[in-house]
């Protein structure tokens, strides 16, 4: 018995250990892509004022990488620049003390920084015209993820600057987007980055935000040249397209990708990812997506393409076609999806939801997949601000990749299908989600000053999704959709905020929707709708003591009698801060159904409904076709009378698994 | 060698003939323990309705996620936490009752089967009687046993913490098994020894306990060792939980698909469950009848009523 138990023993431990993926091996040296950084070319779509060259050479083994990086900046404001704020984003994984780690207590979407594998980046040299300025670089803001140069002479409107950098960026163990985990290198928010100026033209301030765990990231659009070092077995992906890939010196190659019209460049590096490729037409050509897998993934890898290839059709239908010629997926290793996946960079996002638990059906990988290559559009045309106003991003795509996982993949089944179980994304996710109303802290509020991850994710993605999903069902889908339409096609390649969106949308929909933004994106609280009284009596002709002295008459119940009609009176109440039309329906015994209308926009917190009909009132439903996604609808369909028949059925299930539970424990 | 130092055969054979004679002669036994257990889960239904009707019965939404509707139930249970939580009160509470019942049920089955009354009258004498001796000794018996059952979490902990990561990144069943296996089989395993050695512990606190009235702690030592040397205590065990799942997936299989609405879908379920349920509990009865044929075979414990008579004299 004991020989049987050990054999038995090592067998599940045998199974239970990892596959070793062995040794990596020299790929073929890639071809570069042969097509210009724009699809079809054309002239730039943006301002193109922060233009990057760098050189970089990633060490594998200490996951390091020494590089030397020109900024050429020109001062597209109205007013004179003196100094020039820098983003050092990997300094937010340097110690325990930075604005970063402080904000998030060392954690981000639940996944905790490593103690050891610590990032920073290392500024040597900073020269501007041949002067060595390192010297003169302050850290500012509060710890060292923002450092400002101040320069010799202002530079006016209008006028250019090259600033060279040397640095050394140390990765850390996979952490809130950027890192490694073994061989695998996903490599983002990596070189100085220089801030944005904004503001009236004339009275421009630079935005250059310490790094803070809720906030992501803005920058100017520009002109990228990369040229990145590794070694020879290693897989490399990037932002843009690769213009040439050529063997270097020690067993390693040099990558050279140039993108155009992006505002951020990143890039991953395995020896052991395997690509598969697709083509998506849009309106205007085709784009190549590929995405990057290791072999284990095959199977997932499959559905990210599918969808990814959907996203970039639909999102390019939808507002603006994607303007580059190549969309790179990285589907990252599972030891390094909570750090690496999910994450958007111009052409070039990663994604995640792989699991055996995630069968064909449940469409979590497809969404993740689907809301990355979304960003594109939302922050990587539309390149708003997302330290300070984060949903604009964040929601506004959320809201979008609703609209495209239900062309995608059916309405009704466009985030679940599975073993004859199916769900809207929208529905489940706001089923499964917090109640807007719940939230401390307005949509409109900076990243930073969210009390905590939690608000600061329920309010930025989910409750603004769910606006812009109410606003589209009270307006109308069609005349909606025309009108993001609009504001996409006016703002791409420029720096939107939240009025600038506000204003196309009350211009575009021909109405002054004040009443429905200011509660919505400014306040506390959601919608808070619910039936207050529904009851009927019979109808009779009015009773009781009528005129005075000689025409003094009564009208007994004998004179008025019933008059065998029902009146019905509904009480429904809005307790919330937001206030919108809402339909009700009113269904009576004999089948027959009645809609009034609350037209509440912000006039009033309750309202009575009183109709006089042959039969019963039998139920009421508020929001019968669930438009309304800001509220919760539990409490919105509401019968008279109580019928336990669902009831006694889910009592007499659990009385079952309990008597299974009993014999488990007992005979 | 070690089978040559117990009495009589017990062998795999007998026990599964003890199974099914038991069955057969038993089957009145067998339907009022039966309909005990049906009480209690009755109970349990009818307080977890008027919970649920409390609840929802103006809330046709309840309908849907009773229905099947995944948003529905996703809602309903985000809306009504307080409910599910007080539902689940009401099984906990029932599952309680029924542990404390079982400890006289079993007592009463394990006296019947072991002393094989001919009449109904002698049959219910007995199962009162075992049922009432031995309801202290079990009760004893259950606090001896939570070491073990301490040991079986303490393993799976161990084990799952192991292989947790390795669970969490599976991308295929074939990923999922080795982990999954590595975290369950040895805290199962474990559980299944320490379940079989509190079952033959009670056979042998039943066969004993007016002859010998073997000591509770004692007797359950004793057990483990006899159960480590026989590993056929523990092939008959684990062939009636094959028994039992494979009844209980058959009607899973079966009732997949068909809501039976309306009243007479509410008898034709209620028949359907109690059947599977009268069957699992058929299976538990036969493994009884073995253990106590097995346990018979088992060497006589020291003589603690001749000790005690002694003492006082």
């Amino acid at each position: 018995m004991i020989r049987t138990a050990v054999v038995v023993a090592v067998s599940v431990l045998a199974i239970a250990c990892g596959h070793d993926r062995g040794t990596p091996r020299v790929r073929p040296l890639p071809v570069g892509d042969g097509s210009p950084a724009l699809r079809g070319g054309g002239p730039p779509r943006s301002p193109r004022n922060a233009n990057y060259k760098i050189e970089a050479r990633l060490d594998v083994v200490r996951h390091e990488i020494v590089a030397t990086q020109t900024l050429t900046w020109t001062n597209t404001g109205g007013s004179a620049v003196d100094t020039l704020p820098f983003h050092l984003y990997l300094n937010g994984f340097k110690n325990e003390s930075t604005v970063f780690m402080r904000s998030g207590r060392g954690s981000m979407r639940g996944e905790v920084a490593s103690s050891t594998g610590w990032g920073w980046i290392q500024v040597h040299s900073v020269k501007i015209a041949g002067a060595e300025l390192v010297h003169t670089l302050t850290y500012t803001g509060g710890d060292e993820t923002v450092a400002t140069l101040p320069l010799a002479a202002p530079l006016a409107p209008g006028g250019t600057i090259q600033v060279a950098f040397e640095f050394t960026a140390q990765l850390p163990e996979v952490f809130a987007r950027t890192g490694y985990k073994g061989e695998f290198h996903i490599v983002g928010q990596w070189f100085p980055k220089i801030g944005v100026r904004v503001g009236p033209p004339g009275a421009e301030r630079w935005e250059c935000r310490p790094f803070h765990v809720h906030t992501e990231f803005f920058a100017d659009f520009g002109v990228y040249d990369v040229a990145v070092t590794v070694p020879n077995t290693y897989v490399v992906a990037a932002t843009g397209v690769l213009a040439s890939a050529t063997e270097a010196p020690g067993g390693t190659r040099t990558f050279t990708y140039h993108a155009e019209d992006v505002h951020d460049f990143a890039w991953m590096a395995d020896p052991y990812m395997d690509v598969m490729s697709g083509q998506a037409k849009v309106e205007d050509g085709t784009v190549e997506v590929r995405v990057l897998y290791r072999p284990e993934h095959k199977a997932f890898a499959r559905r990210h393409l599918e969808a990814g290839v959907g996203a970039i059709e639909k999102f390019s239908a939808a507002f603006i076609p994607y303007p580059w010629p190549i969309m790179t997926i990285v589907d990252p290793p599972t030891d390094a999806v909570y750090g690496a996946g999910g994450m958007e960079y111009p052409t070039f996002v990663t994604t995640g939801g792989d699991s055996v638990f995630v069968r064909p059906g449940l469409r979590l990988p497809e969404y993740v997949t689907v809301h990355e290559v979304g960003h594109n559009w939302f922050q990587g045309m539309l390149a708003s601000n997302e330290a300070l106003e984060a949903w604009l991003d964040e929601g506004v795509n959320e809201w979008a990749d609703g609209r495209v996982m239900a062309d995608l993949y059916g309405a009704r089944a466009s985030g679940i299908d599975w073993m004859g179980w199916q769900a809207e994304v929208g529905e489940l996710r706001r089923a499964y989600g917090t109640d807007p109303a719940s939230m401390p802290v307005p949509i409109a509020a900076a990243a930073f000053a969210f009390v905590d991850s939690d608000a600061y994710a329920s309010a930025t993605y989910e409750k603004t999704a769910r606006a812009l999903a109410t606003l589209e069902q009270t307006v109308g889908p069609m005349k909606f959709g025309a009108a993001m339409k609009v504001y996409a096609r006016e703002w791409a390649f420029k720096h939107p905020t939240g009025r600038d969106l506000f204003d196309v949308l009350s211009r575009e929909l021909g109405e002054d929707l004040t009443w429905f933004f200011v509660p919505v994106f400014q306040e506390v609280g959601g919608i808070d709708l619910a039936i207050r009284s529904a009851a009927c009596r019979l109808a009779h002709p009015p009773r009781g003591v009528f005129g005075e002295g000689s025409a003094k008459k009564t009208v007994s119940e004998t004179d008025a009698k019933e008059t065998g009609t029902y009146v019905c009176e509904v009480v429904v109440t809005n307790t919330g801060a937001v206030h919108v039309p809402v339909d009700i329906a009113l269904e009576f015994a004999d089948g027959s159904s009645q809609r009034v209308r609350w037209d509440d926009r912000g006039r009033g917190t309750w309202e009575r409904f009183v109709v006089e009909r042959s039969t019963q009132l039998v139920e009421v439903w508020i929001d019968p076709e669930r438009k309304l996604a800001l509220a919760q609808p539990v409490l919105h369909r509401y019968r008279l009378e109580g019928d336990g028949a669902a009831s006694l059925r889910a009592a007499a299930w659990i009385g079952s698994l309990g008597q299974t539970l009993m014999q488990i424990v007992g005979p | 060698m070690a089978g040559m130092t117990y009495r009589g055969v017990g062998g795999f054979a007998d026990m599964i003939g003890a199974g099914l004679r038991s069955l057969s002669r038993y089957t009145g036994t067998l339907f009022a323990v039966f309909f005990v257990q049906s009480m209690i889960a009755a109970a349990c239904t009818i307080g977890v309705a008027i919970v649920l009707v409390q609840a929802f019965s103006h809330l046709p939404m309840f309908d849907e996620a009773v229905d099947g509707q995944l948003v529905a139930m996703l809602w309903v249970v985000g809306h009504a936490r307080g409910t599910f939580v007080a539902v689940g009160g009401v099984v906990f509470a029932a599952l309680v009752l029924w542990q404390l019942a079982a400890w006289f049920l079993v007592g009463g089955l394990y006296g019947v089967l072991a002393e094989r009354p001919e009449t109904r009258s002698d049959t219910a004498r007995c199962f009162g009687a075992n049922g009432a001796a031995t309801y202290l000794a079990y009760a004893r018996l259950a606090v001896c046993s939570l070491p073990g059952w301490a040991l079986v979490l303490t393993v799976f902990g161990t084990c799952h913490g192991m292989v947790s990561a390795r669970i969490d990144h599976a991308l295929s069943i074939g990923e999922l098994l080795g982990p999954l296996a590595f975290a369950l089989v040895p805290a199962l395993a474990l559980l299944h020894l320490f379940w079989t050695v509190s079952d033959y512990a009670r056979v042998e606190l039943t066969l004993r306990h007016g002859t010998h009235d073997p000591g509770v702690l004692a007797t359950y030592l004793r057990t483990l060792a006899f159960v480590a040397r026989r590993p056929l205590t523990l092939i008959h065990g684990g062939m009636g939980w094959v028994f039992f799942l494979l009844v209980t997936a058959a009607y899973a299989y079966l009732a997949r698909g068909h809501s039976m609405y309306g009243a007479e879908g509410a008898v034709t379920l209620f028949v359907a469950r109690q059947g599977v349920s009268l069957m699992r509990m058929a299976i538990h009865v036969a493994v009884m009848a073995g253990q106590v044929e097995l346990g018979r075979t088992r060497p006589l414990p020291p003589r603690r009523v001749e000790a005690k008579a002694q003492e006082n004299s």
